[in-house]
């Protein structure tokens, strides 16, 4: 598989076995220096930058060891890649730096379990590990001359903040750019650098909105769904990202629903307990797709093929 | 074809194991019927049909670790002093650094390679992995072998999927000599699933045990080349038709106890169906049936670490196990029992074949035997994958 983060297709199975020299020719796994042709190693990097974006989500800019490695990454907004902590483990977390970005890569970590508890006690200058890219990122090729609608809320943001990046520096290539983001409380705003530039473009709608009124918020008031019916956005040649707790994707997709968009314009972005992200360690299937290789971008109409174990 | 006399038998292995790592089954002084590596002087067990474990660890085993790493304190008071005086001390130890960096936090992270199975970029490229030299799996069973054929698909790296560095070194090197069933046992049922009592997916060579020694069939060239053993000799007719005698009957001796066709399609429709929750009532999870399976390949990734020395290994796992797919959130997509119980069986009949066209089950039946609460996975695919409208009406319906 080329480095290109596209969706690896099956094809029908093989006759005979690969074969080391075969794959190296062939198939073309897409790991540099150390790990070359080993999905399981994770690629040293250093963090150069922590943000402290709420008070229980940090963002984490690393930069991979191998300068090499560091100049050639690449990925499609939306994809994942395994973060970790040697000795604590590894999870999967958004990429949420732009693709143009070549200094840094950036994962925002909400601390939460083990792995993240391990992320968040490190300092700048720590060695963390890398496995990435890893799965499918949003059809932004195919998107093209459409309406782009964000919806997001809280964390869910992180899914989406590559790709909301990559339309803004494409700006030409879209129709209107609408970016709705809540959280909970004003506090729990992440990329409030990002919402600072968002609602002083001109050529975008950034609407913020918080769950309930907060001493200082001047801002919306109202839940992301509700909000999303008030701005009440065409779906004729409009896509509609989301991404955010399964209970707000829950209001979010029926609002959409009532709104008319066809199951073909809505994504978003999955998310399941992760062990390899390569489609081999099986426990991050929904029928006999693999989150990590398959997705984690879904339209609603693959979702709907799929059986309802979400 | 090619014979091999009875008295033979053992000097074969000898050969092999001058070449290779010769693995068999064998019984321990407990009584259970194992694959052991072969020595001279060790019983070849074939009375007993299976052994209890397929030989899946023999390319996937069970605990590997495939990541070593230490973290150091560098300290003026103590050794080492300096980053620097810590790494030409791993260095020393013959231990690989791959990173060294002293941080804010005055810690100092060293990745080790842990020497037997990990591949390095040197051994991708052909080198020989320490502790992976050849290895032939003698006396395993068509069923056996085609748990390997069906593992190979998925960490084959086929249709643009990953390929599996750990597990292909070790498949790479190993030959099958399966020895045919003749005498099947009530819980095979290989043919339902289109192998054979005979059958030789994956196998190298294929032996068939007949009155005084075994016909000889090689099915690759790894199999052709073992023929070449001086024990080896033409077989006569009569012993060409007493193996063909062999296979029909055992062919004959397997019952087939459900119709495949349909299957995938019927576990789809009946995918919310209240009878999963009957079926899982008995089940309590231990997972017996994937580890005794010679095609279930799941597994887990942990680290571990005391006193700053760690590992990253992976391990296999479950699906019946209730942390499998539980999430940090505290969500768990197949947090009811009937969820993980229909996962196992919708994987092998119904996912995995949706992506590799093939079936991950062999019929060899170690679930059925091994099973504490007796769950019989042919009961299972008769009911879950018959048409919804056949279904026998449950009881609580009554």
């Amino acid at each position: 598989m080329p480095n290109t983060g596209d969706m690896p297709v099956p094809e029908s199975p093989a006759k005979t076995r690969l074969t080391f020299s075969e794959v190296q020719v062939g198939a073309g796994i897409p790991r540099a220096g150390k790990a070359a042709g080993n999905p399981y190693l994770p690629e040293i990097a250093t963090i150069v930058e922590i943000i402290q974006e709420t008070p229980n989500i940090k963002s984490f800019r690393v930069r991979f060891d191998d300068d090499l490695l560091q100049a050639a990454f690449a990925f499609k907004p939306g994809q994942v890649g395994q973060l970790g902590v040697l000795g604590m483990g590894e999870a999967t977390f958004a990429i949420n730096s732009s693709p143009s970005e070549r200094s840094y890569v950036q994962f925002s970590v909400m601390q939460a379990g083990e792995v993240t508890i391990g992320l968040h006690c490190l300092n700048e200058g720590d060695k963390v590990g890398v496995r990435a890219p890893m799965g499918r990122g949003f059809p932004v090729e195919e998107w093209k001359g459409r309406n782009l609608v964000y919806i997001m809320g809280g964390i869910g943001a992180a899914a989406l903040r590559a790709t909301i990046l990559y339309t803004l520096e494409h700006r030409e290539d879209y129709g209107s750019i609408t970016i709705l983001y809540g959280a909970r409380t004003p506090v729990d705003l992440t990329y409030q650098y990002d919402i600072a530039e968002w609602e002083s473009r001109r050529d975008i709608d950034a609407v913020i909105t918080v769950d309930a009124p907060f001493p200082g918020w001047e801002g919306r008031v109202g839940m992301v769904p509700m909000v999303l019916e008030e701005l009440a956005p065409k779906p004729e040649n409009t896509i509609a990202v989301c991404c955010g707790p399964p209970i707000m994707i829950k209001f979010t997709l029926q609002a959409l629903q009532r709104l008319e968009f066809p199951n073909e314009q809505v994504y978003t972005t999955l998310e399941k307990r992760m062990k390899c992200g390569i489609g081999i360690c099986g426990r991050c299937n929904v029928g006999s797709k693999y989150v990590c290789v398959d997705g984690p971008v879904f339209s609603l109409a693959e979702l709907k093929e799929l059986p309802d174990e979400l | 074809m090619r014979f091999l006399p009875e008295g033979e038998l053992a000097g074969l292995l000898a050969a092999l194991s001058q070449e290779a790592e010769v693995w068999a089954p064998a019984r321990r002084p407990n009584g259970v019927v194992e694959f052991q590596k072969w020595e001279p002087g060790t019983a070849v067990e074939l009375a007993v049909l299976l052994a209890r474990q397929a030989p899946k660890e023999m390319v996937f085993p069970q605990t590997e670790t495939y990541l070593g790493y230490r973290y150091l304190m560098a300290c003026p008071a103590v050794r080492p002093e300096t980053p620097e005086e810590a790494k030409l001390e791993l260095e020393g130890e013959g231990g690989e650094v791959v990173a060294v960096s002293p941080s804010v936090s005055h810690q100092l992270l060293v990745v080790e390679d842990v020497g037997g199975s990990s591949p390095t970029r040197a051994d991708v490229a052909g080198v020989e992995l320490p502790g992976t030299g050849a290895r032939v799996i003698f006396g395993l069973r068509p069923c056996d072998a085609r748990g390997f054929a069906q593992m190979d698909n998925v960490f084959g790296g086929y249709g643009g999927f990953y390929f599996d560095p750990y597990y292909n070194a070790r498949r790479e090197v190993t030959t099958l000599v399966a020895v045919a069933c003749a005498n099947p046992r009530s819980t095979c049922f290989c043919r339902a699933v289109g192998g054979s009592p005979s059958g030789t997916e994956a196998v190298d060579l294929l032996l068939t045990e007949v009155d005084g020694g075994f016909g000889a069939e090689a099915v690759s060239e790894r199999g052709q080349r073992i023929l070449d053993y001086a024990g080896f000799r033409e077989a006569r007719a009569e012993e060409e038709q007493a193996v063909a005698a062999a296979h029909a009957r055992a062919e004959e001796a397997v019952e087939a106890p459900f119709e495949l066709e349909g299957v995938r399609e019927n576990l789809r429709a009946n995918f919310e169906d209240a009878r999963w929750h009957d079926l899982a009532l008995r089940c309590i999870s231990c997972g017996t049936c994937t580890y005794v399976c010679p095609s279930c390949y799941c597994f887990n990734i942990n680290d571990e670490m005391v006193e700053g020395r760690g590992e990253r290994f992976r391990c296999w796992d479950n699906c019946f196990n209730p942390g499998y797919t539980l999430e940090t959130s505290g969500h768990n997509p197949r947090d009811a029992k009937a969820a993980r119980f229909r996962n196992r069986f919708s994987h092998k009949f119904w996912y995995y074949p949706e992506k590799y066209d093939s079936l991950l089950c062999s019929g060899c039946g170690r679930c059925i035997m091994h099973c504490p609460t007796r769950i019989d996975i042919r009961e299972v695919i008769r009911t879950m994958g018959a048409p919804a409208a056949e279904l026998p009406a449950r009881a609580e319906e009554e």
